[in-house]
């Protein structure tokens, strides 16, 4: 290398950028089969990596109200075995190709995603409609599955954070579906029998009402054709042999879902002897669909969502209260909550959430400056691109746009209306969706100390683990 | 280090120092650590969290990590801003100290106490790591206490100590610095030049150097937690990071437990239902390696029972094939199931090689370590070349009883 440079720099400010240059959009597509089967595609070239998800109407969402876990158990027990095949000849041919298999319901869908080497597209897909059209729901392995679900609901109880997740969503959405964890309660998954599952199944796993997404490196036309050699013209026999009049879980029960609490309402959930205090603070939010929900997205990052956010700044870097804090609008087809999340010192706790629920009530009343939002309109127009770098980054985005129904130009559209929203938008979009007086505060911790130092937020009600947990 | 990947107009800037928590000494452990939070605090041109500001503003992502051998800093930014990222950079490795007071050391302490709260202390087998490592590293060995360090001397770290960790150990000639991604080489070289050239290069570090081998006999503990199933961590000493027989270590440890179709998942999981999980993988240390086996047993599922069935995996795998005992699948088929380690590898060496950040990591850290850069791109190549045989060497050599440490977590007594 040269000798040292012949003048210092001027290291005062921060040097100029370089010339800007375009970042490229993703190339998604979008095409039917014979049967009517939305097929989604991203194509990316370079790395020999597929992504293949099969994404069904058949989430959390779906679980009768007596059956919480009814969605998850069924997409775990799909691959567990075929007509064709067991369980395990299924898992010891894939992963000896390499690939990675994940079959599970989120609140939204059952996903079927498959991740594998690009030489074995047709493979792939010759697999998950195996699994999608003859799992055979071993009786054995359903009670296997059971018992490791049971074991992993007790393990959640110890964790802190998950206690905190499950109370918060509890209340949240008590009296509806979603106020179970997703993976059901110790009643539930003792009562699910197999018939369960096939009713289940036959009634949601319905490709036509799903989609598949395909991202990564394929050839376009001959995906077009192994899709539409899997998943034929005529459904197989068996699906269409019965009614679909018996099937169990009718929509969400999201209407219900809807009323905020008129109040603050506080919940302790007591951890003796805990090292420190996980903090929950939040109510619903907006659907996926919801017009609002950019904005709502750099809203949220500025108050939340990123390193240098009001309240990360304030808990973490002002206050030492914390290692991080954050917040963030949970996306779901239905009104998903709005939540900040922290884990705080015990005898900070009280001064940690009155921080949030100020930080709340500031970005609803004092304008937020052009400079603050042009920082965080910045970050976001920024790092879009490191979410293309990989094909997972692709297919997620995939996804989102199969899930929801959203225009396939959606990155570009997103990218426009965060470069175009103004300050005094955010201070709409605050206003009308942000409500730290009628806020969930969900505390999980050593309730000896957090009852009588929560009583300046509110009237803490104190719940035993087990309570939240179920 | 400048690797050139234009395809996104984003560059990853990548900085290792070649110091963490094996350089602090017993009574002054998590240093290497807190002073990373503090790099984040500002310099002398650069304001308290400013470090993020400037970066996330322009759309940067960013963050540091410590280790027992070294510290990183990293952010993956839009190319065109690859001077402000050199600049904040080199800033803080030359000009750290005007920016440093008392206050800022008291908040990230508190933070950095937080943070040991909420990753260690406050969760279900968080503490097991630590009693584990005491058992596989002797006293005043540097892997012996925990990368975050113990709450009590966090609590005693001075200004003092954070000027002498500072002088001692961030200059450029401890420091190794990676691009990757869309730039002009000679142009990003005259940047580099520009901000790091009139940096003064600094007494170069003496290594530590604490290489151990395999245990003279078995060691084990037990301990009880807030936690509802037992488990068990198996922790074998192996050759350092980057040696053959660490690659062999590594590829064994895929091999055990590396998809549902694994001998010990299927066996523990899935067929006998002793255990709710089981994962076996290897640290990538620099004097002496680690091969971890963690396996929670199901409800109702004794410890030892799990122990035991879990030795005559290990056993299996040690024993030459024709004499293996029929109570393990390793005793034969290895063949099948390498395959199946390898390929699902591949396909995981294939998918971190997407990212920017990745390779400009492991350019870095092939340079620290051995300064050869070119084996970061060789990975796959190391997997391939261990075979069968390496295998049942390496098992026999250091997955026996006599390498052995093993600690059990227990329940507490049933709580009221």
């Amino acid at each position: 290398m040269s000798a040292a440079p012949s003048s210092l720099p001027d290291r005062s400010l921060p040097p100029a950028p370089g010339r800007e240059s375009a970042v490229p959009m993703p190339d998604f597509d979008r095409f039917a089969t014979s049967r009517g089967v939305p097929v989604f595609v991203a194509p990316r070239a370079g790395v020999p990596l597929l992504e293949i998800e099969l994404q069904l109407d058949a989430g959390g969402e779906r679980n009768p109200a007596q059956r919480p876990g009814l969605a998850a158990m069924t997409a775990s027990m799909i691959d567990e075995g075929s007509a064709r095949r067991t369980g395990p000849q299924l898992s010891a041919e894939l992963e000896r190709r390499g690939g990675t298999l994940s079959c599970h319901a989120d609140w939204n869908a059952a996903r079927l995603r498959l991740q594998l080497l690009a030489s074995d597209l047709e493979y792939g897909l010759d697999l998950l409609a195996e699994l999608l059209y003859e799992p055979a729901f071993p009786q054995h392995e359903l009670d296997r599955l059971r018992q490791q679900t049971l074991a992993e609901l007790k393990r959640r109880a110890d964790q802190p954070a998950a206690v905190a997740d499950e109370a918060f969503a509890h209340h949240l959405y008590a009296g509806t579906i979603f106020a179970h964890p997703l993976a059901g309660n110790p009643a539930a998954l003792d009562a699910l029998n197999r018939d369960e599952l096939l009713d289940f199944h036959h009634a949601h796993y319905r490709l036509e009402r799903g989609a598949v997404t395909v991202a990564g490196d394929f050839d376009r036309a001959r995906l077009a054709t192994a899709i539409e050699a899997v998943f034929p013209a005529s459904a197989p026999a068996h699906l269409d042999s019965r009614s679909e009049a018996s099937a169990p879980g009718g929509p969400a029960e999201t209407s219900t879902a809807g009323a905020p609490s008129r109040k603050l309402r506080v919940v302790v959930v007591d951890r003796p002897g805990a090292e420190q205090t996980e903090l929950r603070i939040g109510h619903l939010g907006v659907p996926r669909r919801h017009p609002d929900r950019v904005g709502l997205g750099v809203l949220n990052t500025l108050l939340g969502g990123k390193f240098t956010s009001r309240i990360n700044l304030n808990l973490r870097e002002r206050h030492g209260f914390t290692y991080g804090a954050s917040s963030r609008f949970v996306d779901r087809k239905s009104r998903g909550p709005f939540v900040v999340s922290s884990a705080v010192t015990t005898a900070a706790t009280a001064r940690a959430a009155q921080e949030v629920l100020g930080e709340l009530r500031r970005i609803r009343t004092e304008p937020v400056a052009p400079a603050e939002l042009d920082a965080t309109r910045n970050y976001l127009l920024g790092v879009f691109a490191y979410g293309l770098q990989t094909v997972e980054g692709l297919s997620a985005r995939l996804d989102e746009i199969a899930l929801y129904g959203l225009p396939l130009d959606t990155p570009a559209r997103y990218l426009a209306e965060v470069a175009a929203l103004q300050p005094a938008e955010l201070n709409r979009l605050a206003e009308t969706h942000l409500c730290p007086d009628e806020a969930l505060v969900v505390a999980v911790g050593p309730a000896e100390e957090l009852m009588g130092q929560l009583q300046e937020i509110g009237e803490p009600e104190l719940w035993s683990p087990s309570c939240a947990a179920i | 280090m400048l690797h050139r990947e234009p395809s996104l107009p984003l560059v990853a800037v990548n900085l290792w120092y070649h110091v963490g928590s094996k350089n602090e000494k017993p009574g002054r452990t998590g240093f290497a650590h807190l002073f990373e939070h503090m790099l984040f605090q500002g310099s002398a041109n650069v304001g308290t969290n400013d470090h993020f500001r400037y970066l996330q503003e322009v759309g940067g992502v960013a963050n540091g990590s410590t280790w027992y051998d070294r510290t990183n800093y990293y952010e993956t930014l839009p190319s065109r801003h690859l001077d402000l990222a050199l600049w904040l950079e080199s800033d803080r490795m030359g000009f750290l100290l005007p920016g440093l007071t008392a206050e800022k050391l008291e908040n990230q302490r508190q933070v950095v106490m937080n943070e040991r709260r909420q990753r260690v202390d406050n969760q279900p087998y968080g503490r097991a790591m630590e009693r584990l490592f005491e058992l596989l590293f002797p006293e005043d060995h540097p892997y012996r206490w925990p990368v975050i360090g113990w709450m009590e001397d966090i609590e005693a770290a001075t200004l003092d100590d954070v000027r002498a960790f500072f002088s001692t150990y961030y200059g450029p000639s401890n420091a190794v610095l990676t691009l990757a991604g869309d730039f002009e080489p000679a142009a990003a070289l005259a940047s580099i030049e520009r901000w790091f050239g009139g940096l003064p290069a600094g007494a170069p570090v003496q290594r530590v150097r604490a290489p151990l081998p395999p245990l003279a006999h078995a060691v084990r503990a037990s301990m009880s937690d807030r936690v509802q199933l037992s488990r068990l961590y198996f922790a074998f000493r192996t050759e350092p990071f980057g040696s053959s027989g660490w690659w062999t270590a590594a590829v064994t440890a895929n091999l055990l437990t590396d998809g549902k179709s694994s001998p010990l998942v299927h066996d523990l999981v899935v067929d006998r239902q002793l255990a709710q999980d089981v994962s076996a993988y290897v640290y990538p240390t620099e004097e002496v390696g680690a091969f971890l086996l963690v396996a929670t047993a199901r409800p109702g599922v004794d410890a030892e029972r799990l122990a035991d069935r879990i030795r005559e995996h290990l056993d299996g795998l040690a024993a030459p094939a024709a004499t293996a005992s029929p109570r393990s699948a390793l005793g034969s088929g290895l063949d099948g199931e390498l395959e199946r380690a390898r390929r699902r590898t591949l396909a995981g060496i294939y998918s971190e090689l997407q990212t920017l950040d990745h390779r400009a990591d492991l350019l870095s850290q092939y340079t620290t370590f051995f300064d050869a850069p070119e084996r970061a791109f060789h990975e796959a190549e190391a997997y391939e070349q261990v075979d069968v045989a390496a295998i049942r060497a390496f098992a026999a050599a250091r997955l026996g009883p006599a390498n052995e440490a093993l600690l059990v977590v227990e329940p507490e007594g049933v709580r009221s």
